[in-house]
């Protein structure tokens, strides 16, 4: 559905333009503008993924345009625990952006008429392994930016220099927990994601292994934050060095991401 | 009705004629019975701080100059100083200005130090006295209530005050900015100096629970402890306890390093690297420099807190020019509802109108009457002026106490019946 995608795009825009500036201004009515609208992008597009799903025929997560939208309304999901829980609007400053430039990606992708997701769909494996792993990709994407703005306020508190942006992040406690209970769930959602395609590949050929890029450097994410996960409980507040692990992870996540579209393997379909 | 202030500030009069001035709580409610005299000022409340003394007041707009010098008069008066001895000092604003200055005073951007909140709370507290003292009447009732709003909005719409521009703030802030919340934080200090007890002060009314007290002297140790109900600390004892405690203040007299960088690594690891935040007021400085470069470990001497401080001064300067435009935006907002408000003009209006009647009336059947002794023509004109106003009386009188019940809805009806325009 084109026109509700169109919309959907719009309330993301307009929550990102309003949040920057609340961010810049310090007013908290371009924040609740903000806010609202992200709201009503979400519902939108929530109805406008069922829609496709009920239209379609398939579970609105298999090519790069459906990939692209979920992923924008699972970040959007996701940022909505995170001002709930940490009153963090800062982190929507980076997110929103990121929403609105997915959703606009999956609004001028074209796809070719495909039958290969309806064979997907068949079996309800699939699509809980897929979803699973875009919520966990949008989990470390938290992670990603919460140790980023761990980094920099630790940075600026050493150097005793503190910028305009610095008195606008939230505060060391905040970020350090938000980004570890974010590796967590991620980590949850990526062990589930992992063990469900497996399951599911199994199924369907009897495998569970392909040596695939995709497959390698989910292993790798995964067991990048395994580690960040020991290493924060072993020793409790790590500062530093787990928001680099942080940031380190993301780029694993992205790799991981675009893996099989440049690289190729069992993970390329339709 | 005009609204007038005049007074002094600490940019117009130095100390030594502010402290003679200032108005006690006492000297509020009983000089203002004696300022306001219900036929040229109205109105008044006494706004006195260390800062400022300045009166607002409400003035008959007919009689504004003489109101503005029986103001300027009482202040004399009522604090014994010799006739024209302030006159170097006293401003006076009217009307636009006026409103103007009164936000302005109220939302601290005509405070000394720009964004400190205490003048909101000072201005409240003025209020609260002309009420009692029964001299705050409608038009200041409005004026202060909206002057609430203005302050309230440059808080919450700018970061003038976002910012911490003293010393012993700023531990606050940087406790804030590491820990979150201050609540239940345990906060320690070395050395038991008046500028570390104002910033244990601020950290436990900001929610910190305990506080470890670290002095040389055993006695003014135990002192601060029973202020703060917290814990006199043994000198020796601090490398041990300072594991305990998320926020240092180290403010001794001691010529070197209290605080070193192996102390506070150990603790580090006791606290399994939970952070520290180590503000260093004393000069020579008590905590080596070494300290900071342990992790999580943040330390700030007392340039370190100057230098953020004058930059957060710089950034309460910016700050206030957006609060400036609010300033002005409500100026003219108030301004506008005030004249909607006023009932003046309403009243002019409209006995104006029914006196026109009259007269074009007399002027039509004028004729008739043939030559009238000029006697006769004013017992006329007395006879219709007085028709006129009898008849009136009655409307005029119940628009009056709509106006005075805030009932603009009945005022607006009476204005419809007659014709009136706004």
């Amino acid at each position: 559905m084109k026109s509700f995608l169109v919309a959907v795009v719009a309330a993301y825009l307009i929550a990102a333009i309003h949040s920057i500036l609340a961010f810049v201004n310090k007013r908290a009515a371009l924040q609740r503008v903000a806010e609202w609208s992200l709201a009503a992008g979400f519902v939108v597009h929530t109805i406008t993924l069922l829609e496709d799903w009920t239209l379609d025929g398939h579970y609105p997560l298999f090519n790069l345009k459906e990939t692209l939208s979920f992923l924008a309304w699972a970040l959007v999901a996701v940022y909505g625990v995170v001002l709930y829980r940490y009153r963090a609007q800062a982190i929507g400053v980076f997110m929103m952006p990121l929403i609105s430039i997915l959703s606009c990606a999956a609004l001028v992708i074209q796809t070719g008429p495909n039958d290969a997701p309806a064979a997907f769909s068949a079996t309800w494996l699939f699509p809980v392994h897929t979803t699973l792993l875009i919520f966990a990709y949008a989990a470390f994407f938290v992670v990603f930016i919460a140790s980023v703005m761990y980094l920099l306020q630790e940075r600026e508190l050493k150097l005793k220099t503190f910028s305009a942006i610095f008195y606008r992040l939230p505060s060391l406690a905040t970020v350090n927990e938000l980004a570890t209970s974010a590796a967590a769930l991620g980590l949850t959602l990526l062990t589930l994601g992992i063990a469900s395609g497996m399951l599911w590949s199994s199924t369907r050929d009897g495998r569970v292994w392909h040596n695939d890029p995709k497959e390698i450097f989910a292993v790798l994410t995964w067991l990048l934050y395994l580690f960040l996960i020991i290493y924060r409980s072993t020793a409790g507040w790590r500062g530093r060095r787990a928001a680099w692990i942080g940031v380190a992870g993301f780029g694993l996540v992205l790799c991981t991401f675009f893996g099989a579209r440049l690289l190729g393997g069992y993970h390329v379909f339709g | 009705m005009s609204i007038v202030l005049v007074g002094i500030n600490h940019k117009t009069a130095p100390v030594e004629v502010r402290e003679l001035l200032a108005f006690s709580d006492r000297a509020c409610t009983e000089g203002l019975p004696r300022l306001v005299d219900g036929e040229v000022v109205r109105e008044g409340l006494i706004v006195s701080t260390c800062n400022r003394v300045e009166i607002l007041s409400a003035i008959t707009t007919d009689q504004l100059e003489s109101g503005t010098q029986r103001i300027a008069e009482f202040l004399d008066a009522a604090r014994n100083l010799p006739p024209g001895f302030l006159s170097d000092h006293l401003y006076s604003h009217t009307d636009e200005n006026a409103i103007r200055h009164i936000f302005r005073v109220a939302s601290s951007l005509d405070s000394m130090v720009v964004g400190e909140p205490q003048v909101l709370g000072q201005v409240r507290h003025a209020y609260s006295l002309a009420v009692e003292a029964g001299t705050a009447g409608r038009v200041l009732n409005r004026l202060v209530h909206h002057t609430f709003h203005v302050a309230k909005r440059v808080r919450s719409e700018t970061g003038i005050a976002s910012s911490a521009v003293s010393i012993s703030y700023m531990a606050v802030e940087l406790g804030k900015k590491i820990f979150d919340s201050l609540r239940g934080r345990v906060v320690m200090l070395i050395g038991a100096g008046e500028m570390a007890e104002l910033s244990a002060r601020h950290l436990v009314n900001a929610g910190a629970t305990r506080v470890l007290i670290v002095n040389r002297t055993k006695e003014s140790a135990e002192r601060l402890a029973e202020e703060f109900k917290g814990l006199a600390v043994p000198f020796e004892q601090l490398p041990q306890s300072l594991s305990e405690a998320d926020v240092v203040i180290c403010s001794t007299g001691a010529p070197d390093y209290v605080v070193t960088a192996d102390m506070v690594r150990s603790a580090t690891e006791q606290k399994r690297n939970r952070p520290t935040c180590i503000i260093d007021i004393s000069v020579p400085r008590n905590v080596d420099p070494a300290v900071g470069k342990v992790p999580n470990v943040f330390v700030f001497d007392i340039d370190d807190l100057e230098s953020v401080i004058t930059s957060n001064i710089r950034e309460r300067e910016r700050e206030a020019e957006r609060a400036e435009l609010i300033v002005q935006s409500e100026v003219m907002q108030f301004q506008q509802s005030l004249r909607a408000m006023d009932i003046g003009p309403t009243i002019g209006a409209l006995r104006q109108k029914l006196q026109q009647v009259a007269r074009a009336e007399m002027e039509r059947q004028r004729k008739r009457l043939g030559s009238l002794t000029p006697d006769q023509e004013a017992a006329i004109e007395a006879l219709l002026m007085s028709t006129v106003n009898k008849i009136s009386h009655p409307v005029l009188n119940q628009m009056r106490r709509s106006y005075e019940l805030s009932d603009s809805e009945t005022v607006q009806a009476l204005r419809d019946i007659f014709g009136l325009e706004e």
